[in-house]
């Protein structure tokens, strides 16, 4: 039952528009779930969770109060966006 | 008469002694007191710490594990999934970064002539460039001499000659590396992994393998001449990975519509047959014009070009019908070009079913593999053309070398199809053969002339730095099959 609504939910986002794969993270930047193959997630993966804790310690480091909600990083050829949460990340 | 007498001592002085005791001198040293001192330390707390590797992620990742093991995993996605819908439909309608472009580099506006390279032996026997050939780390180009234009048998004694750009002292008259071969070389190869290896195939239809790292005979192995082998000029030769990883076998194509595959057997210096085909008119399935020549007839292979993408195929060029594809069964499929004999062609590095060739009818013509009519017919030049290449980093870009000398490139993002740069070789109108992009410096590109030349040409960022949606646009041209 779970396992299928975790599925429907990243159908659901996978046929956005432009979206060429997804990722999600663990707390310890290890992937849990992937629609991508294996060597481009674990490349994603080990790279994004170290941009993301940087930028959560400058947004922090300038105001404490603060916190990172949505990191996007933006090249020529496409885009990464990030979801951080709580305990989990999300990779887009 | 005789009385005793005694006489004094007569004695003789030994200088030699005294001298020797004057040379002496002697010479005493003492070094200063050493001074010392104690001292002593404890630790009192003391902390144990060990680490090791683990294994790779990318062996034991397993991505299908059970959703329970993830307690807060579906209260995440819930949150996460409104946040990235609306981030994901706001970036699919935003022009916000319309036409934004950052460079992190100097950019180069035009393209240069960094070197014209030169065999003068070669040259004052009128040799022409046949092929052209980068190695696995850019660093070296290797050209074969002989003769495109000379129809008969031919003796002639050729030259393969390697220069590395890398060197300092580089000096474009004088070859780092010549090799004498026995007859006109007509193409050439270097490795995919191994720097100091190239494969040729030589008019007399030997394929000869040479290692440039050995100190003498550089020839590693070679096929000699049997009734296996090619009697006829071996237009292309072409490394094919093998069945293991690292592993290659070469792939040889000629004249007498043979396409052989060789192991190469360092240990006896021979090139051992593995497998082969036959191109047989027979075997060939038409597609529109019917076969003009009736009876069994070996079809002239002109030019091969194997799929990046798919290990089983390769497109073999044959004149006059046109090509056709073969996978190890035989011929699958023919393409019509309805031109003539065609010289070159050349699978797209970013799409599956892409290819281009060119020939003698002056026509660039862009096939996809699904259909054997062409989906695009460009004009290059007035007269033959020889070689076309597709730029290792521009999906849309491709570059063909004319028989008036010129280099022209074609943007196919561009709506016009009149080519974006015209590179003139300066040969004073002799043919240009062959050209090849550099692999690992991708703006550097290769240029064989037939007065004996090889031009290193530097192209623009314009030419190599890929756009925004030129995969995007490559994908939409490939699927404009006509019903």
């Amino acid at each position: 039952m779970l396992q299928a609504e975790v599925e429907e939910t990243i159908k659901r986002i996978q046929s956005q528009k432009g979206v060429q794969g997804i990722i999600i993270v663990n707390a310890e930047g290890i992937p849990i779930k992937s629609t991508l193959d294996n060597s481009s997630t674990v490349q994603y993966a080990g790279n994004v969770h170290q941009l993301l804790m940087k930028a959560r310690g400058v947004v922090r480091d300038i105001d404490p109060q603060n916190d990172l909600t949505f990191l996007r990083v933006r090249s020529k050829k496409n885009e990464i966006m990030i979801a951080p949460g709580k305990e989990i990340t999300d990779l887009d | 008469m005789f009385t005793d007498e005694t006489l004094d001592l007569i004695g003789a002085e030994s200088t030699w002694r005294k001298s020797h005791q004057q040379t002496q001198e002697s010479r005493s040293c003492q070094t200063l007191p050493v001074h010392t001192a104690e001292a002593e330390t404890q630790a009192k707390a003391v902390l144990d710490n060990s680490t090791q590797t683990q294994d790779q992620i990318s062996q034991t990742l397993s991505l299908d594990q059970n959703i329970c093991h993830f307690p807060g995993l579906l209260d995440f996605l819930h949150r996460a999934e409104d946040v990235v819908t609306k981030e994901l439909v706001k970036n699919s309608k935003s022009h916000a970064f319309d036409g934004f472009e950052v460079n992190w580099e100097d950019q180069n506006e035009s393209v240069s002539c960094m070197h014209r390279l030169q065999h003068v032996d070669a040259q004052e026997r009128g040799l022409q460039v046949t092929s052209v050939s980068w190695n696995c780390t850019g660093s070296v180009i290797g050209c074969g001499f002989g003769r495109v234009d000379d129809g008969d048998w031919s003796n002639e004694k050729a030259y393969v000659c390697m220069w590395n750009l890398d060197r300092q002292k580089l000096n474009p008259k004088r070859p780092d590396v010549i090799i004498g071969v026995v007859t006109p070389v007509m193409c050439l190869c270097f490795h995919p992994l191994k720097p100091s290896v190239v494969a040729g195939g030589l008019y007399s239809g030997e394929v000869l393998v040479w290692d440039t790292s050995r100190s003498q005979d550089l020839i590693l192995s070679q096929t000699g001449m049997s009734a296996d082998t090619h009697r006829e000029p071996v237009y292309r030769v072409s490394w094919v990975p093998g069945a293991r990883r690292g592993e290659f076998t070469l792939l040889s194509a000629g004249s007498g519509g043979r396409v052989l595959l060789w192991t190469v057997d360092g240990a006896e210096a021979k090139l051992i047959l593995s497998s082969g085909y036959a191109l047989v008119q027979q075997q060939v399935p038409q597609s529109g014009a019917a076969s003009k020549t009736p009876g069994i007839t070996n079809i002239e292979v002109t030019s091969v070009a194997l799929s990046p993408w798919d290990l089983d195929t390769f497109l073999v060029a044959v004149p006059p019908d046109g090509e056709s594809v073969t996978l190890r069964a035989p011929v699958q499929f023919s393409f019509s070009t309805r031109g003539g004999p065609v010289h070159s062609v050349h699978f797209s590095p970013f799409h599956r079913n892409l290819f281009v060739n060119v020939g003698t009818d002056s026509l660039a013509h862009l096939h996809t593999v699904l259909q054997p009519r062409p989906l695009l017919s460009l004009r290059v030049s007035d007269s033959y053309t020889f070689g076309v290449r597709w730029s290792p980093t521009r999906p849309l870009v491709f570059a063909a070398a004319t028989g008036q000398g010129l280099v022209q490139m074609f943007d196919l993002g561009r709506r016009s199809l009149r080519p974006v740069a015209t590179i003139d070789q300066n040969t004073s109108g002799q043919p240009t053969y062959c050209l090849e992009f550099n692999p690992k410096h991708t703006n550097l590109m290769a240029v064989g002339n037939a007065d004996g030349s090889v031009s290193i040409w530097q192209l623009s960022a314009e030419l190599t730095e890929q756009g925004a949606k030129e995969t995007a646009m490559l994908e939409q041209l490939a699927n404009e099959v006509a019903d």
